[in-house]
Parts: C-alpha cells; structure tokens; sequence
C-alpha cells in the first residue's frame, strides 16, 4: 500500500499546483450611510427637466434630462439624485451620463442607504471634474423600476382586458430647485380610460397626443424641492407582465470539446390581475383560436446566436415536447427556439424551467496576442426572451464556468456610449468560486456576477473575461485517468508477483 | 488597455480545439478500443516489460480516449 500512497500523494502534490485563482475586479461599492435629517445643500438649481416616461413594457422606464447650474461660490462634484422612498428599493440598472461628454461614459454614481424616516433616498453623482460656479451640465439620467405598476382591477375574467395603474408625482423628485419641468408619458396603447388631470398650468394638461400624455411644462421656481403632486393613470395593457424572479445562467467553457456550453434556469411569474373565475379551457381554446389578446404567458420566443445547437427545453416534470427549434445560418441569421410552457401563465401563476444550447467555441474564444497561455472569451451576457412587453428580472446571476486551473480572471463589461439597460461595475456582485462537475480533479473556476433588478434591455450586452490557461491546465484531465490505470496496471503487475502458494520455502 | 481591446487585438487567432467536434466520438472511440486491445493483451503476461509495452499505452490511449467519448457523448468536460 506505501508505494500507491505515497503515488497518490505524488499526483495530488502536482495537481494542485497552479490552481490558485484570482480576481482583480471583486468590487462593490457600499452604500453610504446618511444621517435622517439629511437636506443636501441647496449648491445646484435644475435650470430645465425632462422627464421621459415609458410605461409601453412590463417595467417602468424612465429617461430625465436636466441642466444642472451651479449657485454656489465653489466649484462642486457631488450631485444629489432624489427618488421617492417607494421607488427606491425598486430601481433597478441607473446610470447617468454627462450629456455633453457622451464620450467619457457613464458618471460614477453610489447609492445611500435607506431610511425609511424620509420622503426621499438619494443617489450620490460624481461629476468627472468638478463644476465651476455659475457653469452648467447637462445630465442624462436613466433608470428602470421593477414592479412599479399595480394591475387594476386586480383580478379578471380570463377573456377581459388588463388595465395596469401608475402613480407618480407631476414634479419630478429633485433634491434642489427646479425652474421649468415636464414629464412626458408614453403609453402602450390609446385606450387610457383613467388619467388625472391638473390646473398647474394654464390650457390643458396633460396635452395628449396619440399614446403620448405630456404634463407640463410648469414653472416650478417657486415650488421648494420635494414637493409632490399626485398623478394616476390606468390604461390599457392586456399582455403579461413577465417577471423572473430569479434567472441563474451558466456559460461553460471546455477547451478539450471546443464547446460553450450554454444554460439557463427560471423562476418565471406574472405579475398580471389574477384570474376572478377557475380556469376554463374552453374559452382558452377559443381565445387561441381567434388569437385575440390575452393577458397570460402563451409563449416564449428566444433568439439565439447564429450555429446554436443541441438546444434542450425542460420543467420539473420532465421534457417539455411544445417547444420548436429553426436553426440559424452562420454566420448571419439568427437560430430561433419558440417555448410553449405547459399551460398559459395568467397572472400570480408560476412556471420555473429551465433551456440550454451548445455553440461553439471559436466564436467566442481567442488566444490573447503575447502569451500562448492567455485567452480572451466574449460572451452575451444574458440572453433571454424577446418580447414586446418586456421582460424584468428581479436578480439574476450570471456564472461563467471556465476549465479547470484557469486562474488569473478578469473580467469587463461592455459599454456603449448611449443607455443600455446595463448595470455600472459598482452594481454587480463578482465573485470567483469553484466549481465541480464531471471528470473534475481541483474544480472548475467560476465566474459568478450577480445583479439585482435587471430588465431585458440588456439583452444584447457583451462580457469579456479573460484568463491564463497552460498546457499543463490541459493535460491535467487526461494525465489524471492515465495515472489511475498505470497504478492498476502496476498493482496488478505487484499482486501477481506475490508468491503465495504453500509449497515448503 | 481595456479587455475589449485585447479581443480585437486577438481577431487573427481564434480559438480551435485540438480535434473537431465531429471527430470526437471517432479519436475517443478509437482510444478506448486500443486502451481495451492493449489491456488485454497485458492481461496475457503480467511481466514488468509488459507494464512498459503495454499498460503505459493503454493507460494514456485510456485517458485522452475516455475525455474525447465523455465529449463526444455531449458532456463538454
């Protein structure tokens, strides 16, 4: 036994060599605490806002631009961005851009924490170099919220139209004074049969236009900031409003298959009016048949790159066979999976399953120029359905499974020079673990990065990851098995030399 | 240098695997087959030599056999 041992011990000893992972880009920034009486200084006027509100997808969308002038005697870089404590939480990917300087990329931006005591929660903006009195900027401030609309009513027959309802405040949340605001609404259809109207000023407001409701402009000089005046609308949105709870999506990299390997599990709900009466298949059928509008999950289209195959579509039951395949041409158009769930998903419902596909490598993964040792891997970084109504997911956690003995990780996300729906590095939780699974000797080094409150507007977002690989890396899978039969080979060869007969010695 | 620029800058390499995927079931079948032979034949005469001329190439011809079949099976390990 000592030779096989200290065999064994020989093979560990040089398995786990290299196997040490790092990663520089394990940020996240905290929020910063603020005491509950916090006022920001009044160092800034809002000279003019416009405030673009989107209300045509599942989640809000909201899109203010604002010439921030500086009032005070010192030049300043800290911009207070105010939110209602009630969106707060909800706020999913925010970024702000300096309008003028579309180059320089989004403006750092840190979240506070919340206290529940005030009206309003704040966003910290870091000018890129501080404001000089009496200068202006010009602001793009852009954000999501999930679960910002309330169906009403909140349950339905299951042929009725779904109405959503949408509270807001005529002046947009602002931490310093305003001199001239309007807020402009996009809706999804015309059939808005609630909508509040005001007398802030003169002539009627809001002024409608086809599905676009504008409120404003008003002169709000004079109106401290914080102040709020309510508005309600409810209109017309007989789609699902789908939401995933949860999506976890692995990206598994394997050098030896020349494989990526790509799957995808959720948690789906919608967050539609409930159904008022059971469930009645007849008038599911009659619907399908007129295909007329419907409120319920009847199905998923999913895009998928162009050389997509082997794709799987599958519940906690089993396969599920309602699912249509049309592969792409590579290297242009798209492949297509069309999901059908096992029962339409009305509101309150929930379905978790779970599709996966295979593509390969050479699309997504390059040998670094300078060192025969480095790789560079470009993948979406989430994919998904594609729907007209939107779709929200409320976390999602993205794991980028590389091979065994990848150490070296880095990783960036790609932005682009206008909005995309993704979040800033500050908002996504990295992490490198490892990761087991077949024929594994150390683990797999896992890229995992975590987001909460992500719409699909990040759909088409790209990562780039990249890492040191060695031949050794390589060869440890295969060196590993010839090991294991070499020593039976060799115990084989040592227990047939043992004499044990009983012959006299 | 930004990682973006280290893909563009790797444009003219891409990444392509020792055997193809269609060719896996084929190199790892073909190794499990000559792993299989060779034991075999060790079996016959468990020498020392045999060891040598036998179980070292059935051991590798075992190995890279077995990661190429866990591949071609749709395992990408």
């Amino acid at each position: 036994m000592r030779p096989l041992s200290a065999l064994t011990a020989l093979c560990g000893l040089f398995l786990s060599t290299s196997s040490f992972v790092c990663a520089d880009s394990t940020s996240s920034s905290s929020p910063v605490a603020l005491p509950s009486d916090f006022k920001p200084a009044q160092v800034f006027k809002n000279i003019n806002l416009v405030r673009n509100t989107n209300l045509e997808k599942s989640y809000l969308r909201e899109t203010i631009n604002v010439v921030v002038e500086n009032v005070a005697k010192q030049a300043q870089s800290d911009y207070y961005l105010a939110l209602p404590s009630d969106l707060y939480d909800k706020v999913g990917v925010l970024e702000v851009r300096d309008k003028s300087a579309p180059e320089k990329g989004r403006l750092n931006v840190q979240a506070t924490e919340i206290d529940p005591s005030r009206d309003l929660q704040y966003y910290i903006v870091h000018f890129s170099e501080p404001l000089a009195p009496s200068s202006q900027i010009i602001l793009g401030i852009s954000y999501s919220v999930l679960n910002s609309f309330s169906p009403r009513p909140a349950a339905i027959k299951q042929m009725d139209r779904q109405y959503l309802t949408y509270s807001f405040s005529a002046y947009a949340p602002s931490a310093y004074t305003t001199v001239t605001q309007k807020t402009k609404l996009k809706l999804p259809s015309t059939n808005v049969p609630e909508y509040t109207t005001t007398d802030l000023k003169s002539g009627a407001d809001p002024e409608r236009l086809g599905t676009s409701y504008t409120y404003g402009p008003y002169d709000t000089a004079q109106v401290a900031p914080g102040t709020s005046y309510p508005i309600v609308v409810r209109y017309e949105f007989t789609k699902p409003v789908i939401t995933a709870s949860l999506l976890e999506r692995d990206l598994e990299v394997s050098h030896w298959g020349g494989n990526l390997a790509t799957e995808e599990r959720y948690w789906l709900r919608n967050n539609g009016s409930e159904l008022l009466d059971h469930f009645s298949r007849v008038e599911w059928t009659l619907s399908s048949y007129q295909q007329l509008p419907s409120s319920s999950i009847r199905e998923l289209k999913y895009p998928l790159k162009p050389g997509s195959v082997d794709p799987y579509f599958i519940d906690d039951i089993g396969n599920v066979s309602t699912s249509r395949y049309r592969p792409g041409t590579v290297p242009s158009r798209d492949a297509s999976l069309e999901l059908r769930p096992r029962f339409p998903i009305f509101g309150g419902w929930n379905y978790s399953f779970r599709v996966g596909w295979n593509n390969d490598l050479s699309t997504f993964l390059r040998r670094a120029v300078g060192s025969s040792d480095s790789y560079v891997l470009k993948v979406p970084f989430i994919e998904g359905p594609k729907a007209s109504e939107g779709v929200q997911y409320e976390k999602v956690v993205v794991r980028v499974i590389l091979p065994e003995g990848a150490r070296n990780v880095r990783w960036e996300m790609l932005d682009k020079a206008s909005s995309n729906g993704l979040p800033s590095s500050s908002q996504i939780q990295a992490e490198v673990s490892e990761h087991r699974t077949f024929m594994d000797t150390l683990g797999r080094t896992a890229l995992s990065l975590t987001v909460v409150g992500l719409t699909d507007e990040a759909r088409d977002s790209q990562i780039v990851v990249t890492y040191d690989y060695s031949l050794w890396d390589g060869l440890r899978k295969p060196v590993t098995i010839t090991a294991g039969l070499f020593t039976v080979f060799v115990a084989a060869w040592a227990v047939g030399n043992l004499d044990v007969s009983i012959k006299k010695r | 240098m930004s990682l973006n620029q280290v893909w563009e800058a790797a444009s003219a390499s891409p990444y392509s695997p020792l055997i193809a995927k269609d060719s896996q079931f084929f190199v790892g079948f073909s190794l499990l087959l000559a792993a299989f032979i060779l034991t075999g034949l060790f079996g016959l005469n468990r020498s020392f030599t045999s060891i040598a001329l036998f179980g070292v190439p059935a051991s590798l011809a075992f190995g890279f056999g077995a990661v190429y079949m866990i591949c071609a099976v749709g395992v990408y390990v």
